[in-house]
C-alpha cells in the first residue's frame, strides 16, 4: 500500500527514539499475549492429558493409573467412580444436542439474515441487529434455568414419558443462543454479494423472491455454511445451559433415535463441570480426565473453526 | 418494483402471494427468537417479583401516577417530536443506569474500600505525579533519564522509603507512604467530605466540561452545585435513612450527571427541551404513587426481588436468601477484569492496526485470535486452574485469579472490536498528523486513539457484559459456591451473580429455591447485562452518527 510507505517515510527519523521504541515494545507484547495464550492452553492440555494416556504416560516419566486410549475413544460407558472413562458416551450427548440446535438455529438464523439484507429497511435493521445481539448477551446458565424450569413442562404436555433433565429443552436454548451467530455472519456474506447481480436478476424479470433465493442464497453460500460450522462448534463449547438442563447421568445414546432426546444425558463440558464439582482430589485419574475431554473438546472445536475459515476463504466466490 | 403484479402483453402474469408468503415467514423467523427470549423473561420476571399478590388499589394508583400519564406523554411525544423522545429515553436511561451504577460504586465505598483507604490511594498516585509534572517543567532532561526517577518517585510513595526492598537488606522504614502517613493523621476529615473532595470534586468537573459548549457560566454553576448537592446529601443524609457514604455516593452519580446532560439539552438543544418531560413524569409519578399507597395502606407486590434479596448473604432457608456477596464478588470481577483485557486487548489491536499492519507476525496473530474466540469457556477455566492455581500456585478461586481467567477469555473480543474501531479512523487524519511532523506514537496517542475511543469503549463493555455472565470458568478455578461476606481484597475468595444462582439451582435444589430464589437472582442479573448492553448500543449509535 502507498498509505504505509509514506507513513513508514514520515516516521523513519522519529522510530528508534526511546519513547517511541518504548510504545512499540509495550504494544507488541500486548500482540504476542494471545499466542502465549494460545500456546498455554495446547501445552497445558496435551502434557496433562498426556499423563493420563496409558501410551503416553512413560513419554512424560508419569508413573500412576492410566487409561488406554483405544478405552477412552471407544468406550461407551462414562463412570468416574468405576474407572470406566468411555468419551463417546458424552460425545454421543454433545453430538446430539449440537444437532439438535443446529435443527433450530439454522432455519431460523439463515431467515434472519435473508430478511435483514434483502428485505428490511434501514430503520428496521437499526432495531432489530442490536435486539438480536441480546439473544447472546443473556448468560448461558440462565438459559439453563429457562430451559429447566419453563421449557421441560411444555415438552413434558406432549411427550409425557420425558424426563425432567432432557436434551430437547437444551438443545432448544442452545439454538436460540446462537441464532445472532448464524445470522450476522451469513448476512455478512449476504451483504457481499454485489448489486449488480440483483439487478441482473431483476432485469431478467425475477420477483424479489426468485432472487432472493435464487440469486443471493446461492451466491452466499460459503459464508452461510462456515456460519453452520462455527455455530455448531460454539454449541459444542457451550457448557452451562447443558450442564442446568441437560442433566449429570451419562448414558450413550442413539444419536440417529429421535426419542433420545427425551432422556437426559451428560455432554463433555457439563461431565467436566461434574468432576469439577465433585471432589476430585488433585492429581488423580478423574483429575487428569478433565484435561482429557478438555483436550478432545478443544480439538473438535479448533478443527471446525478452521474448517469454517477454509470453507470461508476456498470457495468464496470473487466478484 | 418487481413484486408488482401486472399483466404485460407478452408476459404472463406474476403472483405475489409466494413473495409476500416468503417475507411474512422471514419477518416471523426473525422475531421468532426474540419472542421467544421475552416470553421465558415475561415468566421468570412474574415468579420473581409476582405482580398479581398486590392490591388491586396498588396496581390502580401505579396505573393512574404512572403508567397513564407515562403512556401519554410517550404519545405525545412520538406524534409531535420524535427528536425530543429519544432525547428523553435517553435521559431517563441516564437516570436508571447511574442509579445502579451507583449502588455498585457504594457498595464498594461501605463494604471494601473505605473512603479513607480511597483518599489515601488517590493521594499516593495524585502527589507524585503533580510533583513530577512541575519537576518536568522545571528541569529540562531526556525521557530515558525521567523514567527511573518516576519510578522511584511513585515506588516511594507507594511503599515509603526504603520500603520492602530495603526490608530485604534490612533497612528500617524510616518514610511510610503516602497512604500511610496520611491515615496516621491524628485529625481526619469526615468520611463523606473526603469522598467530596476525592470523588465528587473529578466527577463534577467533568460533567462541567461535559456542559461547557453549551456556556461556561453555567458549566461552572453544574460544577460547583454538584459539590454543594453532594455536601448536602451527606448532611441531610439521616432524614431518609441512609448513611452519609451511600448519600454522598448516589448524589454524585446520579444527580450530577443527570442534572448536566439537562442544563446541556435546554441550553444546547432548545427544540427537544420538552423532551425532558418524559423522565419528570416517570420520576415524579413514581413517588407520587409510592406516597399515595403508603396513605391509603395498599399492600404491593410479595416480590422476591426486594431489599433484603440484595443486601443479604446466603442462607439455607430460600426466604432469607441473597445475593449481595455475589453482587459484590461480580463487581469486583469486572473491575480486575477490566484493569487486565482493556490496556492488553487495546494494546494488542494498536499494534496490529497501527505498528504492523501487513507482516507476517499480524497475520499468524491475526488467525490465532480468531481461533482462540472460538476456544469454549471451559477449556478457559482449566487454563486458569492448570496455570494460575497450579504452576503460579495460587490459592484457587480468587479474586485475582477469577478475573485473569474472565480476562484471558474476553482478551480476543475486545482485540477484535478494538481493531474495528482503530479501522474506522479514516488514514486521512494520520497522514495530516505525520505531515505535521508527529511520530508514531503521537501519532496513536493525539488521533488516533481519541477518535476510536467510543467505539473501543462499546466493544470493551459488550465483552465484560459477557464476563459477568460467565460461570463455568470461575467453577474450574474453584471459585467457592456460597459466599457469606464480601470479599475485600484481591487475594480473597470470590463468588459472583451467575455462579450464586448456579448454586442455587444445583446444589439447594428445593421447589423452595426454585420458585424463589433463582428467578430473583436470573432477574438482577439479566437486568444487569440488560443495562450494560443499552449503554454500548447507545455509546454505538453515537459514535457511528459521528462518524
Amino acid at each position: 500500500m502507498s498509505t504505509d510507505d509514506i507513513e513508514a517515510d514520515l516516521t523513519r527519523n522519529t522510530e528508534n527514539a526511546p519513547s517511541e521504541l518504548l510504545a512499540r515494545l509495550f504494544f507488541f507484547v500486548c500482540a504476542v499475549l494471545s499466542v502465549v495464550t494460545t500456546a498455554s492452553i495446547i501445552v497445558l492440555l496435551v502434557s496433562e492429558a498426556a499423563k493420563f494416556f496409558s501410551v503416553t504416560a512413560p513419554l512424560v516419566g508419569f508413573a500412576g493409573e492410566t487409561v488406554s486410549v483405544v478405552e477412552f475413544l471407544t468406550g461407551t460407558t462414562w463412570q468416574v467412580n468405576s474407572g470406566e472413562f468411555g468419551v463417546l458416551a458424552l460425545v454421543s450427548a454433545t453430538l446430539l444436542i449440537t444437532v439438535g440446535a443446529a435443527i433450530v438455529s439454522v432455519p431460523l438464523g439463515v431467515a434472519t439474515a435473508i430478511y435483514l439484507s434483502e428485505y428490511a429497511s434501514r430503520r428496521a435493521r437499526r432495531i432489530l441487529k442490536p435486539a438480536l445481539e441480546i439473544l447472546a448477551g443473556i448468560p448461558t446458565v440462565v438459559y439453563g434455568f429457562f430451559a429447566l424450569l419453563y421449557i421441560t413442562p411444555v415438552i413434558q404436555l406432549v411427550f409425557p414419558d420425558t424426563g425432567t433433565f432432557n436434551l430437547a429443552s437444551a438443545s432448544i436454548v442452545v439454538g436460540i443462543m446462537i441464532i445472532p451467530m448464524v445470522a450476522s455472519i451469513s448476512e455478512d456474506a449476504m451483504s457481499a454479494v454485489p448489486e449488480e447481480l440483483r439487478q441482473a436478476g431483476y432485469g431478467m424479470g425475477a420477483t424479489k423472491f426468485d432472487v432472493s433465493t435464487g440469486v443471493v442464497v446461492p451466491a452466499a453460500l460459503s459464508g452461510i455454511f462456515s456460519s453452520f460450522i462455527l455455530a455448531l462448534s460454539r454449541a459444542i463449547g457451550e457448557t452451562m445451559a447443558v450442564t442446568v438442563a441437560a442433566g449429570s447421568q451419562a448414558a450413550f445414546l442413539q444419536p440417529w433415535n429421535p426419542a433420545s432426546y427425551l432422556e437426559g444425558a451428560l455432554p463433555m463440558t457439563a461431565a467436566m463441570i461434574q468432576l469439577l464439582l465433585s471432589d476430585i482430589t488433585g492429581g488423580g485419574l478423574g483429575y487428569r480426565s478433565l484435561f482429557a475431554v478438555g483436550l478432545t473438546l478443544f480439538a473438535l472445536t479448533l478443527s471446525m473453526n478452521i474448517v469454517s475459515d477454509l470453507i470461508a476463504q476456498r470457495y468464496r466466490e470473487e466478484y | 418494483m418487481a413484486t408488482d403484479s401486472r399483466v404485460i402483453d407478452g408476459f404472463g402474469q406474476v403472483s405475489q402471494t409466494a413473495g409476500t408468503v416468503f417475507r411474512y415467514l422471514l419477518l416471523f423467523a426473525t422475531l421468532a427468537g426474540l419472542i421467544a427470549l421475552t416470553v421465558l423473561l415475561l415468566f421468570v420476571a412474574n415468579d420473581a417479583i409476582q405482580p398479581l399478590t398486590a392490591d388491586p388499589g396498588w396496581h390502580l394508583v401505579f396505573l393512574l401516577t404512572l403508567v397513564v400519564p407515562t403512556l401519554s406523554t410517550v404519545g405525545y411525544l412520538l406524534a409531535r417530536a420524535r427528536a425530543a423522545l429519544s432525547v428523553g429515553v435517553a435521559a431517563l436511561g441516564l437516570v436508571v443506569v447511574s442509579t445502579m451504577f451507583a449502588g455498585g460504586i457504594a457498595m464498594i465505598l461501605v463494604d471494601i474500600i473505605p473512603p479513607i483507604t480511597w483518599a489515601g490511594y488517590v493521594l499516593t498516585f495524585a502527589v507524585p505525579t503533580v510533583a513530577l509534572l512541575a519537576a518536568r517543567r522545571a528541569v529540562d532532561l531526556p525521557l530515558l533519564a525521567w523514567l527511573p526517577v518516576a519510578a522511584v518517585v511513585y515506588y516511594a510513595s507507594l511503599l515509603g522509603i526504603p520500603g520492602p526492598l530495603g526490608s530485604v537488606v534490612g533497612l528500617e522504614q524510616t518514610v511510610p507512604s503516602v497512604a500511610a502517613l496520611f491515615s496516621s493523621l491524628s485529625v481526619l476529615p469526615a468520611d463523606w467530605l473526603l469522598l467530596v473532595v476525592t470523588f465528587t470534586l473529578p466527577v463534577a468537573a467533568a460533567v462541567g466540561s461535559y456542559v461547557r459548549p453549551a456556556g461556561d457560566r453555567v458549566a461552572a454553576a453544574v460544577g460547583v452545585g454538584g459539590v454543594a448537592v453532594a455536601s448536602a446529601a451527606a448532611l441531610s443524609s439521616s432524614t431518609v435513612g441512609l448513611t452519609p457514604v451511600p448519600a454522598t455516593t448516589l448524589a454524585t452519580l446520579v444527580v450530577v450527571p443527570t442534572s448536566g446532560y439537562v442544563c446541556r439539552t435546554v441550553l444546547s438543544r432548545p427544540r427537544d427541551r420538552i423532551g425532558l418531560a418524559l423522565p419528570a413524569v416517570v420520576v415524579g409519578g413514581s413517588l407520587l404513587g409510592a406516597v399515595l399507597v403508603r396513605a391509603f395502606e395498599f399492600a404491593g407486590p410479595q416480590s422476591w426481588v426486594d431489599w433484603q434479596f440484595l443486601t443479604s448473604a446466603h442462607s439455607r432457608a430460600a426466604i432469607d436468601a441473597g445475593l449481595y456477596p455475589a453482587i459484590g464478588g461480580s463487581i469486583l470481577l469486572m473491575v480486575t477484569v477490566a484493569l487486565f483485557s482493556f490496556p492488553l486487548g487495546v494494546g494488542a489491536a494498536v499494534y496490529l492496526e497501527e505498528y504492523a499492519p501487513n507482516s507476517r507476525l499480524a497475520r499468524l496473530i491475526d488467525v490465532n485470535i480468531s481461533n482462540l474466540a472460538g476456544v469454549p469457556s471451559v477449556v478457559y477455566g482449566l487454563l486458569g486452574l492448570g496455570v494460575f492455581v497450579r504452576y503460579f500456585d495460587q490459592p484457587s478461586g480468587t479474586v485475582l485469579v477469577g478475573g485473569a481467567t474472565l480476562a484471558l477469555l474476553i482478551l480476543p473480543i475486545v482485540i477484535i472490536s478494538s481493531r474495528e474501531a482503530l479501522r474506522s479512523v479514516p488514514d486521512d487524519m494520520r497522514r495530516a498528523s505525520y505531515g505535521m511532523g508527529a511520530t508514531r506514537w503521537q501519532t496513536v496517542k493525539n488521533v488516533v486513539l481519541p477518535r476510536s475511543f467510543s467505539g473501543i469503549l462499546t466493544g470493551t463493555i459488550l465483552a465484560l457484559g459477557r464476563a459477568i455472565g460467565e460461570t463455568a470458568p470461575l467453577i474450574m478455578i474453584g471459585a467457592p459456591d456460597v459466599l457469606f461476606s464480601l470479599p475485600t481484597e484481591f487475594s480473597a475468595k470470590v463468588s459472583a451473580m451467575p455462579l450464586q444462582v448456579f448454586a442455587w439451582a444445583s446444589l439447594y435444589a428445593t421447589p423452595e429455591f426454585y420458585q424463589r430464589a433463582v428467578p430473583a437472582g436470573v432477574v438482577v442479573l439479566v437486568s444487569v447485562l440488560l443495562a450494560m448492553n443499552s449503554v454500548a448500543i447507545v455509546l454505538r449509535n453515537r459514535y457511528q452518527n459521528e462518524q
